[in-house]
């Protein structure tokens, strides 16, 4: 029987902002930038959260609901810093350490157990080294596979240590509302309620051949799910599925040269963070939202893999002038890359190492001194505030979290 | 104006120009066809600015004139009406062009001839002259290797080198390369190097006709159109300016291992691995096992989809050697190339891949490989 930890740092940002500045202690902290701007919440402390103010909810809302709220810009590069802490210290009980996001991660802690005794008394240990070492809460949920370690560690926050006893995992699962499982969505929690299933327990004990009728092969996976079966292993090394970037504009934008430019600003950024983990991607995505928030997607391949920003920006401009709909303005556009491989197409004529360092040098300096510190000179006085994605899945994490 | 033509003649004739005709024109014009009478019939001209053409219908004419209408309107009357006579009456007054065939009567409103651009008659004596037949077939070894995005504007065009009795074909992408030699029926005075855009040599090989005909190819002293004349029909083509990468160097001169495998499996193979890869970057792995061996593999895995695997025989030399490719440039290569045999060099996994067709030394096309991460 396994033994896996899901860790979850508790309101993460704004955690550490009061980390930083005890004098916010007990306030209502949100994290995302001036409240009346565009732009959404990235974190709220639990303070804030008692006035319904949640992370992706736009700012002005929040603002609405949380007239007191200490607002704040966010400090990604500290946020990262303190993550990588955290994330050293769970390794120090496992190498099974998959991070998930900047504030979470699965561990594989079977083989740890003769060493550090059992699940339940490794999550108790993470915990009081976290608060007495870094200074911030972690809540963690212990069972036998990922999907419950999961839902465990979510159940009780803040500060939470829910253990759920092997063998008890579909018992564990049967009282809760089907949308805590992964892959139900408002649509499914729809459509099962037509069968009168709103709990998990009532999931489990549908016929599999209804499920296969309504949800087709998802159907039976939905069932093992809700049965508390989950194979899945905990992956150390975290390859991102997609790299994306996107920006809202503070004012919404119908000149499609301004989308164009802004475009090749987040090409530059996904190509720079795609380097990063040296990826190349096979495709790219275009996001578009429209006022009146009806969002776009719409992706085609790369001719090759690509880790350069000119490849994906034509490509992102091809798509968007097949896309866009005329006089529609835009509120929000994105560029993510897809189908990453750690493959690289050689080349005949460019002298790669040529190449290579000027890239390497725009990294480095990107990475000491910020994104914005260095641009091509068509996006000067171009730059949109912008935001990596946070189209978080559990099932198919997206990269980490940066600025 | 009154011109009389067979249908059968006319629709070839617009066949051949509409496919010079702007389908985006920035100028009205640009979407017409111009008619015209002259001293070889009736002269049909369209162009896109990048590339012009004409063709010459036979016909009876009657008096002088010349009008531009609507290419695709006057196209898709003409395939309409039947195999007959055709009268074309030009009215100059209201710039109108009456089509009369049978019981048929259309007229079509047009845009004065003097919009139309010129397109150049090279009037100089041609630098050399080339069977059609074989310029068709180099060309069609060597076009589809040129780039079609515009990120560097000299690569999507076709080096064409003339020396001495020879003419070098070369289109590359960055990613891989083709070159094909061919003799000349006319040998060249001084050495010359054009770069032709890889589309108009694509309309050209539409047009050359599939047989043992002489095709002329003229050059404007300033390098900046080419004109290329086969029997009733002219295609000119501006030139790309620049420098054409040198490519030499890049063409390796040795290998380590050699495989000679039979063309359509390997096609085979690359198409069936092509399907598997779509969802991993349409690379695709070929293993040349070792000395002794007689074993080519080619292999697709993707990680969500499943694998598949073809095992080719093949006559194999050197050491054993695994390299991966874009399937894409392998299916190209192998479609187009006219051998019935295939040889595949290999210098290493990360070393350029090179293709030729067995008994065929004019030919050589190299593909750069795709490092992995395994």
């Amino acid at each position: 029987m396994r033994s896996i930890l899901h860790a979850d740092l508790d309101a993460f940002y704004a955690s550490v902002e009061i980390l930083d500045n005890p004098s916010l202690r007990d306030k209502p902290v949100i994290v995302g930038g001036d409240p009346n701007a565009r732009g959404v919440v990235s974190a709220a402390s639990y303070e804030a959260r008692k006035f319904g103010v949640h992370s992706a909810m736009p700012l002005r809302t929040a603002r609405r609901l949380c007239q007191n709220g200490v607002f704040l810009p966010g400090r990604f590069s500290r946020y990262n810093e303190l993550s990588r802490q955290v994330m050293a210290l769970f390794a120090s009980y496992t190498p099974l350490v998959e991070p998930i996001s900047l504030d979470e991660a699965f561990l594989d802690v079977t083989a740890s157990r003769a060493a550090f005794g059992d699940g339940e008394a490794i999550a108790r240990r993470i915990k009081d080294r976290v608060l007495a070492e870094i200074g911030l809460v972690v809540s963690v949920g212990v069972a036998t596979n990922k999907l419950c370690a999961k839902v465990a560690s979510d159940l009780r926050k803040p500060d939470a240590l829910v253990a759920v006893p092997p063998g008890g995992e579909a018992a564990f699962l049967a009282p809760l509302p089907v949308t805590r499982l992964w892959g139900v969505g408002p649509q499914a929690r729809q459509a099962l309620a037509d069968y009168g299933v709103t709990t998990i327990g009532q999931l489990a004990a549908l016929p599999e051949a209804t499920l296969r009728r309504r949800f087709g092969i998802h159907g039976a996976e939905l069932r093992l799910r809700a049965q508390g079966v989950d194979p899945s292993p905990v992956v150390p090394t975290h390859v991102p599925k997609s790299v994306g970037h996107e920006i809202t504009f503070d004012h919404d934008v119908t000149d499609p040269a301004r989308l164009e430019a802004t475009l090749l600003d987040l090409a530059e950024s996904v190509a720079s963070r795609l380097r990063r983990h040296h990826l190349a991607a096979g495709g790219v995505q275009l996001k578009l939202r429209y006022e009146g928030f009806d969002t776009i997607t719409r992706q085609a391949p790369l001719g090759h893999q690509a880790r350069e920003s000119e490849p994906m920006y034509e490509l992102g401009v091809a798509l968007l002038r097949r896309a866009l709909a005329p006089d529609r303005a835009v509120r929000l556009i994105g560029l993510t890359a897809i189908n990453l491989s750690e493959a690289q197409q050689l080349t005949l004529f460019d002298a790669p190492e040529q190449n290579d360092r000027i890239t390497a040098s725009i990294d480095a300096v990107r990475k000491r001194f910020g994104d914005a510190a260095i641009t091509r000179a068509r996006l000067i006085g171009h730059r949109d505030r912008r935001r990596p994605d946070f189209g978080m899945r559990p099932d198919a994490p997206s990269d980490e979290r940066e600025p | 104006m009154n011109v009389s033509v067979m249908q059968e003649n006319l629709a070839r004739g617009l066949g051949i120009v509409s496919r010079a005709v702007s389908s985006r024109a920035t100028l009205p014009v640009l979407a017409n066809v111009l008619l015209k009478t002259d001293n070889n019939g009736l002269k049909l001209t369209a162009t896109n600015l990048e590339i012009g053409i004409n063709c010459w219908v036979p016909g009876k004419l009657e008096g002088e004139g010349e009008i531009t209408v609507p290419a695709k309107l006057l196209t898709d009357l003409v395939a309409s009406l039947p195999n007959q006579r055709i009268d074309l009456q030009l009215s100059t007054k209201d710039r109108t062009l009456k089509v009369t065939c049978g019981g048929s009567r259309s007229s079509i409103k047009g845009i004065d001839a003097d919009e139309f651009p010129v397109v150049a008659a090279i009037g100089d004596a041609p630098a050399t002259s080339v069977d059609s037949r074989a310029l068709r077939e180099a060309l069609g070894e060597v076009v589809f290797a040129a780039a079609t995005d515009e990120s560097r504007p000299i690569l999507t065009g076709v080096l064409t080198k003339l020396a001495g009795d020879r003419m070098t074909l070369a289109a590359a992408d960055n990613y891989r390369i083709a070159v094909r030699n061919l003799t000349v029926t006319q040998p060249v005075g001084a050495e010359t190097s054009i770069v032709v855009p890889g589309r108009s040599y694509a309309e050209l090989m539409r047009i050359l006709p599939d047989a043992e005909q002489q095709i002329d190819i003229t050059i404007t002293p300033n390098k900046s159109q080419v004109l290329f004349h086969v029997e009733g029909i002219d295609l000119v083509s501006r030139l790309i300016e620049g420098q054409f990468p040198n490519y030499e160097p890049v063409i390796p001169t040795a290998h380590s291992s050699r495989a000679v495998v039979d063309r359509e499996a390997f096609l085979a193979g690359a198409r069936r691995a092509s399907i598997f890869a779509r969802d991993s970057a349409n690379i695709v792995k070929v293993e040349v096992a070792g000395d002794g061996s007689s074993e080519v593999s080619i292999t697709a895995h993707a990680a969500d989809v499943g694998d598949n695997s073809d095992v080719l025989e093949a006559s194999v030399e050197g050491q054993a050697t695994t390299i991966a490719f874009n399937a894409r440039y392998l299916i190209d290569v192998l479609s187009n190339l006219g051998a019935d045999e295939a040889a595949l060099e290999l210098s290493g996994p990360l070393a350029p891949g090179v293709i030729r067709g067995i008994g065929k030394d004019d030919y050589v096309h190299v593909i750069m490989p795709v490092r992995t991460a395994s």
